[in-house]
């Protein structure tokens, strides 16, 4: 499968991948100059963490080989696609129980700010059928896409 | 390879799955009381008309199909022949295995009090075949009364409440979910639920009925002599594991099947996972019992060790909750506190580790909490920043791509 993957050395917290993944879901059109970075609503799938040694720790989807999150949905919102390998959120399923967020080892799910209704969870960019617009906009290649063996 | 699995659930169907997905050339059998899949989770969606029998199913329409599984639905099953290796079904027919899995749930449980088991208003919320018997009785009734106040209460409680009914929760306790809550975390939800119409009567229990000439419970008297009418009453006094069809059979049983650490009962090749097994009554732990479970049937050696079952979740009126550990402290513990505008948080560490944590309002990133109650992380010099912890603390990433923790 392929995997974003992150070099947490090279990271400067510029925020960049931040920015693009929100511009990505964006629910209304628009470009990178009008995404208003104070709406709830424009939420970010990826975090970053600054250290107190002044590094940064990217906190990404790891779309995981045993995902405990697909392991604990109990609607069927959550699947891992057995080719692709891509951990999939159908939000129409969902049934809004949050036990993704308590299963995720990792801390990298959330419910949505505005609503608490759906889960804000890493697609992949799949949409756009090219590279994820977080490493695409990665100044420093401290993530970058890779095929991985499961 | 044939097997058979009794049970559509979420241990049964992710033992399908992974018995599928291990073997393609299998030959799996499902058998269930159930007439259709579906997330019991929901049925409160279902009596407030959100969901119907299709949208409350956690499997793709064709699952059946494209797993080349053969489901015999509406299927009772009366015993097993251990010695013949067959499910023997209440219609007579019967099904030969190599290897069994049961996965039968659990039933609600309806306490003997006054005429609970008689009446023909008066449900456990467990099945669809329960919501289904419900629905057409809320719809019509006015006033709805609800014995306890677990996460199913409240769930009846708020579908009934969306349906504009009047509604009366009675709780044993003195506060309102109180095996995931403490005082001030129910109280959020009390609120919620008051504000939107809910009556509830506390340290209280039901102890008399009142039964009408329809067979229908049309009061109930409780211990401090209060008389409730009602035209229908949901029990939600937690459940029964369904074990009818292991009763009387060689395979072991104390309360629940008793299992290995691979699942397996005291029977060769024949396993038990999810409520019936005992192990936990959570959604993710019978996800993984199935799972292991099929990995076992399939000659996979897997045991089962993810048995951390004390979580959960929940979400009312946008509310969101998170409670792991049993929120009870002990002397010696340390026990924090935090509250503000939207959100309350409580955390018990005990030697410099945490044994419980609740979340209430915002619960982003939450997941590394069960990780580190589960395997115990060492958190002695940070206790006081427990609420502030991300992974990033304990940040390590694998040769493939993959997260680990550094402790």
């Amino acid at each position: 499968m392929r995997r974003i993957m992150i070099d947490a050395s090279k990271c400067d917290g510029c925020k960049n991948c931040t920015v693009a993944c929100m511009q990505a879901h964006r629910e209304t059109p628009g470009t990178i100059y009008d995404l208003d970075l104070t709406d709830i609503r424009n939420e970010s799938r990826n975090h970053i963490e600054k250290m107190p040694d002044g590094s940064y720790r990217p906190i990404f989807c790891r779309h995981c080989d045993l995902p405990e999150c697909v392991m604990s949905c109990m609607s069927g919102a959550l699947t891992k696609d057995p080719q692709t390998g891509i951990v999939s959120y159908d939000e129409k399923k969902c049934g809004s129980c949050f036990m993704c967020v308590m299963n995720c080892p990792y801390g990298v799910l959330k419910a949505d700010t505005a609503t608490h209704t759906k889960v804000i969870k890493c697609d992949f960019c799949l949409l756009d059928n090219a590279e994820p617009n977080c490493v695409k906009s990665c100044p420093k290649k401290a993530i970058y896409v890779e095929e991985v063996s499961l | 390879m044939k097997h058979v699995i009794i049970g559509v659930g979420a241990a049964g169907i992710t033992a399908a799955k992974t018995l599928r997905e291990k073997d393609p050339s299998c030959s799996i059998t499902m058998i269930s009381t159930d007439t259709h899949v579906h997330s019991r989770c929901m049925l409160h969606r279902y009596l407030s008309h959100e969901r119907n029998e299709d949208t409350l199913s956690f499997v793709e329409p064709d699952f059946f199909e494209t797993n080349r599984i053969t489901w015999i639905k509406g299927a009772p099953v009366r015993t097993i022949d251990v010695e013949q290796k067959l499910v023997c079904l209440e219609n007579g027919s019967s099904q030969p295995f190599d290897q069994l899995l049961i996965a039968t749930g659990a039933n609600s449980f309806i306490p003997p009090v006054g005429q609970f088991r008689e009446a023909n208003n008066v449900f456990g919320l467990r099945n669809l075949s329960d919501a289904q018997a419900i629905r057409p009785l809320s719809d019509q009734a006015d006033k709805i009364l609800i014995v306890g106040s677990g996460l199913v209460g409240m769930d009846a409680a708020y579908a009934f409440l969306e349906q504009g009914k009047d509604v009366t929760v009675v709780e044993m306790a003195d506060r309102i979910l109180p095996i995931q809550l403490n005082e001030t975390a129910g109280q959020a939800y009390k609120d919620l639920f008051e504000a939107h119409g809910c009556r509830f009567l506390l340290g209280k229990k039901a102890s008399e009925t009142h039964m009408n000439d329809q067979g229908a419970i049309d009061f109930v008297s409780l211990d401090d002599g209060t008389r409730i009418d009602c035209d229908l009453v949901i029990v939600a006094a937690g459940v029964r594991p369904a074990l009818e069809c292991a009763q009387d059979t060689p395979i072991d049983i104390d309360r629940f099947i008793k299992v290995s650490d691979t699942m397996e009962t005291s029977c060769p090749n024949i396993y038990a996972a999810g409520d019936v097994a005992g192990l936990s009554g959570i959604w993710p732990n019978a996800m993984k019992q199935g799972q292991t479970a099929a990995l076992n049937m399939c000659g996979i050696h897997t045991v089962y060790e993810d048995r951390y079952a004390m979580k959960n979740t929940m979400n009312f009126y946008g509310l969101v909750t998170l409670s792991l550990g049993r929120g009870v402290a002990e002397e010696g513990d340390l026990v924090l506190e935090e509250e503000d505008a939207h959100n309350y948080r409580r955390a018990i560490l005990r030697n410099g580790k945490l044994d419980s944590i609740l979340l209430q309002g915002k619960i982003d990133y939450s997941g590394i909490y069960q990780y580190l109650i589960k395997n115990q992380i060492d958190l002695s010099g940070r206790e006081t920043d427990i609420f502030h912890l991300s992974f990033a603390d304990f940040y390590g990433v694998k040769d493939n791509g993959g997260y680990q923790y550094q402790v």
